[in-house]
């Protein structure tokens, strides 16, 4: 009986492990310290949630989490700032997610789909 | 035209979750865009007739009406169940000339600057520093707006300058629907600008000492404060000091501030005779749960500004997980026996490293609250010579009947000339506790019974006290306004009687101050100056 129930039992742990794996992340910010930033209040403005966490709160966050197709001769993505939450143009604080499931979709796909989890804050414009 | 977008909510919350409170409409104003508008004075000019057209609505639905910017405060002094505006996009800044300046003025024309009511410290502070001027003194950090600051009177630890407020010298209101209901309002006795510059941005000119400082801390309530004339001064830097010394040196120099005589020394900051150089910032903070002999400190001395000095701004700033704390926080309602050793493990995340050093101007040195989740905040002014007694009394309370999740902390603020500054003895030392906002249990007090307890712990020590207006308190505590402020309430209601007509002192009352007993009618007037009386 217990001979049987061990392959279940590691099919499950695998399973978590792979979950916890792919999942498992840090993030950093880079801040600016000049300019003040975008603010909306959460409960009116669509784009305010109040869960993102303590450094977020009233801030107007936009948030671009996406898979890009890119290919294998192409080095460099860039992207641009919107224009709805970013009147200023200018960038007040950008962070960036790294995730163990985000690079391993870059190595076994030999870089064509790459992860992106980028959360940033645009100044408030200046009257 | 500037652009308000009115939504309909139910709720209404303070950045630190104080509520939330009902409200039914909330309306936020940007302003016309500079390439439709060029001239800043049309802008500014602009938004006055779209507030105007607001408060209008306001008196049509028989509602009431207050701007709140960064909402900062934790008392329910921002809100209003009725209309709420938002006016942090209003963040002009108008430049004052030569002709703008009053004959008889006592300040330098380069040192003063008109802002709008939606620029926070932060902003004002950066354009401040593009002139080579920097504000007096600013609060622990930099968000909350200038028309917020004022309305509450928000200090730092500055015992030598004063609050916020203490350096505005003069103030625009909008209190009512009308052309004529645009008053600029400033001191008789310290005159700042010219009746021309009033007519600039449509104004009828008050010069009243009283009305003025009256309506300096108004709590929000003298009408919607559409800019400030505020003074600045030349950029300075502060090296800042924080030092672990001995408790009773720390409590000695709290009552006297006498640090030429003390034996707390630091070394460069003495004078030719060895005796201590006089800092322009002390604050004393203290875990009410450990015994220790000796308290960390901080102080910062005011140096001239140079170019030249290092970054004051760390790379790297790391913060603990926020659901920590509120795991702490949950534990903490179950076991408060627990709170004293979750405090002491928190720690050095609460306070600053002993030791640290740091040179940097005002704006660098007072940067962006680390922390902006659920938290509580009581703070209470008492004289600065009665401030290790009060101590003290607070602190066996929070021991025996807490323990409560918070840390002390003493600043030190001079005398403001505001009628209803809290900060109003010679030196008010502010005494607070912050923390995490908890829940009551069988165990553990509200805040609520907390803030009830403090006032009553005050009073049996006949410890003479006031209460920072956007703090936790029991405001509805029997006989607090008479107690806080005596004769001076009845002055500011006077001024405000003056200021506003019956309906429009309706359209800027709220809860709170119905609570605190400042809403009501003053009945009669000696000499009452008519022509004050401006709104319809």
């Amino acid at each position: 009986m217990k001979l049987s129930r061990r392959p279940h039992f590691l099919r499950k742990l695998i399973v978590v492990i792979v979950f916890f794996l792919c999942s498992s992340c840090y993030s950093v910010r880079l801040v600016s310290t000049h300019g003040a930033p975008m603010t909306c209040q959460s409960g009116i403005d669509e784009e305010c949630p109040d869960t993102m966490g303590n450094y977020y709160r009233d801030k107007r966050v936009i948030v671009l989490d996406t898979v890009i197709k890119s290919g294998i001769m192409i080095q460099d993505i860039g992207m641009r700032t919107q224009r709805l939450g970013c009147e200023s143009g200018k960038l007040f604080s950008v962070e960036y997610k790294n995730t163990f499931g985000g690079a391993l979709l870059y190595l076994v796909t030999f870089g064509n789909k790459r992860k992106v989890k980028i959360k940033y804050i645009c100044m408030k414009p200046e009257n | 035209m500037a652009n308000t977008t009115s939504h309909l909510v139910s709720k209404w919350d303070t950045l630190h979750n104080n509520g939330p409170f009902d409200l039914k409409l909330l309306q936020k104003t940007k302003l016309q865009g500079k390439s439709n508008m060029p001239s800043e004075i049309d802008r500014y000019n602009d938004s006055a007739n779209e507030i105007r057209r607001l408060l209008q609505e306001a008196l049509d639905h028989n509602d009431g009406f207050r701007a709140y910017g960064a909402r900062w405060s934790m008392s329910s002094i921002a809100h209003q169940k009725d209309r709420m505006h938002y006016n942090v996009f209003m963040n002009l800044d108008l430049q004052i000339l030569s002709d703008d300046i009053h004959k008889e003025s006592v300040y330098k024309r380069e040192n003063l600057f008109f802002f709008q009511c939606g620029n926070t410290i932060k902003e004002i502070s950066q354009k401040l520093d593009s002139h080579g001027k920097s504000l007096k003194t600013s609060g622990a950090s930099n968000g909350q707006t200038i028309a917020g600051c004022i309305s509450t009177g928000v200090h730092g630890a500055a015992f030598g300058v004063g609050a916020i407020q203490d350096y505005i010298v003069g103030l625009n209101l909008i209190i009512g629907p009308n052309p004529e209901d645009i008053v600029y309002i400033e001191r008789k006795t310290k005159a700042a600008l010219n009746s021309a510059f009033a007519a600039k941005i449509k104004s009828r000119v008050i010069r009243d000492d009283d009305m003025f400082n009256a309506a300096l801390v108004s709590l929000g309530s003298f009408g919607f404060i559409h800019g400030v004339v505020l003074e600045a001064e030349d950029r300075f830097l502060l090296k800042r000091y924080v030092r672990k010394i001995d408790k009773n040196i720390a409590l000695t120099l709290a009552k006297t501030l006498d640090f030429k005589n003390s034996d707390f020394k630091i070394n460069g900051e003495t004078d030719a005779n060895g005796k201590g150089n006089t800092p322009y910032h002390y604050k004393v903070f203290i875990n009410p749960y450990t015994n220790e002999k000796e308290y960390v400190i901080e102080v910062m001395y005011k140096k001239p500004f140079i170019d030249n000095y290092p970054d004051p701004f760390h790379t790297i700033d790391k913060s603990i997980y926020k659901d920590l704390i509120y795991l702490l926080i949950k534990i903490s309602e179950r076991f408060p026996k627990r709170i004293p050793w979750f405090i002491k493990q928190l720690q050095k995340q609460i306070l600053p490293d002993v030791n640290e050093e740091s040179l940097g101007t005002l704006y660098e040195t007072f940067w962006d609250a680390p922390y902006q989740g659920p938290a509580f905040a009581c703070s209470f002014g008492v004289d600065s010579s009665d401030s290790e007694r009060a101590l003290n009394a607070l602190m066996n309370l929070t021991k025996k009947e807490g323990p409560i999740p918070g840390i002390y902390a003493m600043r030190f603020v001079k005398k403001s000339e505001a009628t209803l500054g809290f900060t109003k003895f010679p030196v008010t030392c502010v005494i607070e506790i912050d923390g995490v906002i908890w829940k009551k249990s069988r165990n553990l007090m509200s805040l609520q019974e907390f803030s009830k307890r403090m006032i009553e712990v005050l009073q049996q020590h006949n410890i003479e006290f006031t209460i920072h207006w956007g703090k936790n308190a029991d405001w509805g505590f029997s006989g607090l306004l008479d107690d806080m402020y005596g004769s001076k309430a009845l002055e500011w209601k006077k001024c405000r009687n003056l200021l506003l007509s019956d309906k429009m002192k309706e359209v800027f009352s709220n809860d709170f101050l119905r609570t605190v007993g400042l809403s009501e009618n003053v009945v009669h007037f000696d000499n009452e100056p008519e022509d004050l009386i401006v709104s319809n």
